[in-house]
């Protein structure tokens, strides 16, 4: 996976909170890709929102009960991380 | 059936659910237990109960007479919970039902409030935990403990001898008010669920919504059982996959969620319908069901979304049996009865008054508040609007003043008085909007005329000063709030205003 596939999948990314949260992100807070998205508004409903979108827009399947560290899940750059490794497992 | 020590009007019609259905399977986790094995992990885990903690005489030895154990569960849904609500009762203590996502500062309220001798609460979470007088936890399961609590000076209340569990309601000032429910309201409030909704020992019911809620707590902690029934849980987030795979595995008879995850189905690349052949009731509560929703639900699915309508003070209040009919939110269940107080303009349309036979006695915590909301003839106000069609119960809106966001009710006065606490913050109003989910949230304007103050210092002043629920989910800048002669805020001129600003 090249930079410019990495951008174009943090960008994805972004839209993807940006509408689980239900618009409640500032564009501000979604640029800093390292924020703690539970700190700047990401509420248990938008994590259930993010899964269900990550899961359809991504093919893949996100067993939280399965893994023992959720952390992946604590700010873009760690999401866009964890895909480009599902991506990179896939290939 | 001997062995289990019965103490009420709970504990004989759980003992009786448990000897009547014997063979069947009654809940279903990561495993099976039947109705046997329940009984048997029950009376294991009430003799283990009586063992890890001092007993009620011990802890009640600097008071004038002694008060029953009280047992917190905090603990999000799973087959342990069941079996330690049981035991507990069986054991002769009082299970409190907090939310699971109540924060130390909730919990100590309760504790400084309640009193509380021990937590059923995550291993994860005990470390995280602010409260007064944690002791050692005692391992119950792989990830649940008993954490006992040192009880602290005599609690200022003291509960009804009658009370026979406790739940929560959030409170508008960071304290979660304690309803008291009698042994006999629970059980009506399940036997009635069965009766009206037709419950049978063919059923299997995945409950999704946390069984410290209403919803969950009726219909399925105590009912499921009456019934002879199998109660599942799933483990793990409740995502739309996950659970349509769990439907059509366990040939999911009823489906007990909220409306974000009946959302969730409905969207684009959601579960096939074949998954879903079993189900016969999907019941939505916890916020309004939007009505596109049930649509789309209906026409991919087949099967229409029961939108009940429950209290918190009051137990469950409708469902519709008609399968064929689709709008409103159903018909009085048994031991309901539902009145409209007449309207100034329309004497069909006002508060709505409900008087059941699954009634809380009170608060525990706030003497006197619940008794001034039942009228005359023992009704309580809802505090919701609506009228009666057809027999039907439909909501036009809400008479009071507060803030709904995800079950939770929200005081707009208090974010008002941190906002207005800023330097720079000239007036502000906080009401109730929608995200572009539609999901509710608390929609912040604030006037700043020296233009120094910006978004980010209004929600970091509400992040560091308000419990997360209430923080606003949007904030908005006007010039002016316009406001009526008496300095109310006319919050529909002001979303106009808004609206009109968005669009531009």
């Amino acid at each position: 996976m090249d930079d410019d596939d990495r951008l174009a999948m943090k960008k994805r990314v972004q839209r993807l909170v940006y509408l689980a949260a239900g618009g409640k992100i500032r564009e501000d807070e979604l640029a800093q890709s390292d924020a703690d998205l539970r700190q700047i508004g990401l509420d248990s409903l938008g994590y259930l929102n993010l899964l269900e979108g990550l899961e359809r827009t991504f093919g893949v399947a996100i067993d939280l009960d399965q893994m023992e560290d959720h952390s992946f899940l604590h700010t873009i750059d760690n999401l866009v991380r964890y895909l480009a490794a599902q991506r990179g497992e896939a290939a | 059936m001997s062995g289990i020590p019965t103490h009420g009007p709970l504990q004989e019609a759980m003992a009786d659910c448990l000897a009547r259905h014997s063979g069947r399977r009654a809940l279903v986790g990561a495993e099976a237990v039947t109705y046997t094995e329940l009984r048997d992990r029950v009376q294991a885990v009430a003799g283990w109960l009586r063992e890890v903690l001092p007993s009620s005489q011990q802890l009640s030895k600097h008071m004038a007479k002694p008060i029953a154990r009280h047992i917190g569960f905090c603990l999000g849904n799973r087959p342990e919970y069941v079996v330690l609500y049981f035991a507990t009762l069986f054991a002769g203590d009082l299970p409190l039902l907090l939310d699971a996502n109540f924060n130390s500062g909730e919990i100590g309220a309760i504790q400084a409030d309640c009193g509380l001798d021990a937590l059923v609460i995550e291993r994860t979470k005990v470390a995280g935990l602010a409260v007064e007088g944690k002791a050692e936890p005692v391992a119950f399961a792989d990830d649940v403990v008993l954490l006992p609590l040192a009880r602290q000076a005599e609690p200022p209340f003291r509960p009804r001898p009658a009370t026979q569990a406790c739940r929560f309601t959030s409170g508008t000032t960071g304290r979660p008010k304690c309803l008291e429910f009698s042994g006999e309201a629970v059980v009506s409030a399940a036997r009635n669920w069965v009766l009206g909704t037709a419950m049978t020992s063919e059923d299997r019911t995945l409950c999704l919504a946390a069984l410290s809620n209403g919803l969950a707590f009726n219909t399925s902690l105590l009912s499921t059982f009456v019934a002879g029934a199998e109660l599942h849980f799933l483990k793990g987030a409740p995502l739309t996959r996950p659970v349509a795979r769990r439907i059509a595995e366990s040939g999911i008879t009823r489906l007990v969620a909220f409306p974000t995850l009946y959302r969730n189905f409905v969207a684009p690349g959601g579960p096939e319908p074949a998954t879903m052949a079993s189900l016969r009731h999907a019941i939505s509560a916890g916020a309004p069901l939007w009505p596109d929703v049930r649509d789309e639900f209906r026409s991919r699915y087949g099967l229409d979304i029961s939108d009940y309508y429950g209290i918190a003070e009051t137990g469950p209040c409708t469902f519709e049996r008609d399968a064929g009919y689709h709008s409103g939110l159903g018909q009085p269940l048994p031991g309901v009865e539902i009145r409209i107080a007449p309207g100034p303009e329309d004497p069909a349309i006002g508060e709505v008054l409900v008087r059941t036979a699954s009634m809380a006695s009170g608060y525990l915590n706030h003497p006197g508040l619940f008794e001034e909301r039942l009228d005359a003839d023992g009704f309580y106000h809802s505090g919701d609007r609506g009228r009666l069609v057809d027999g039907r119960l439909h909501l036009v809106g809400r008479t009071q003043d507060h803030i709904n966001v995800a079950g939770r009710k929200i005081d707009p006065t208090e974010i008002v008085a941190v906002v207005s606490a800023l330097a720079g913050v000239d007036d502000a109003v906080a009401f109730p909007d929608e995200d572009l989910n539609r999901e509710a949230l608390v929609h912040l304007v604030v006037v700043a005329s020296d233009g120094q103050v910006t978004k980010g210092a209004v929600a970091e002043a509400c992040r560091s000063r308000l419990a997360p629920y209430k923080v606003p989910g949007r904030i908005s800048f006007v010039a002016e709030i316009p406001r009526t002669g008496i300095g109310k805020p006319r919050i529909a001129l002001l979303r106009e205003q808004l609206g009109a600003s968005a669009a531009s």
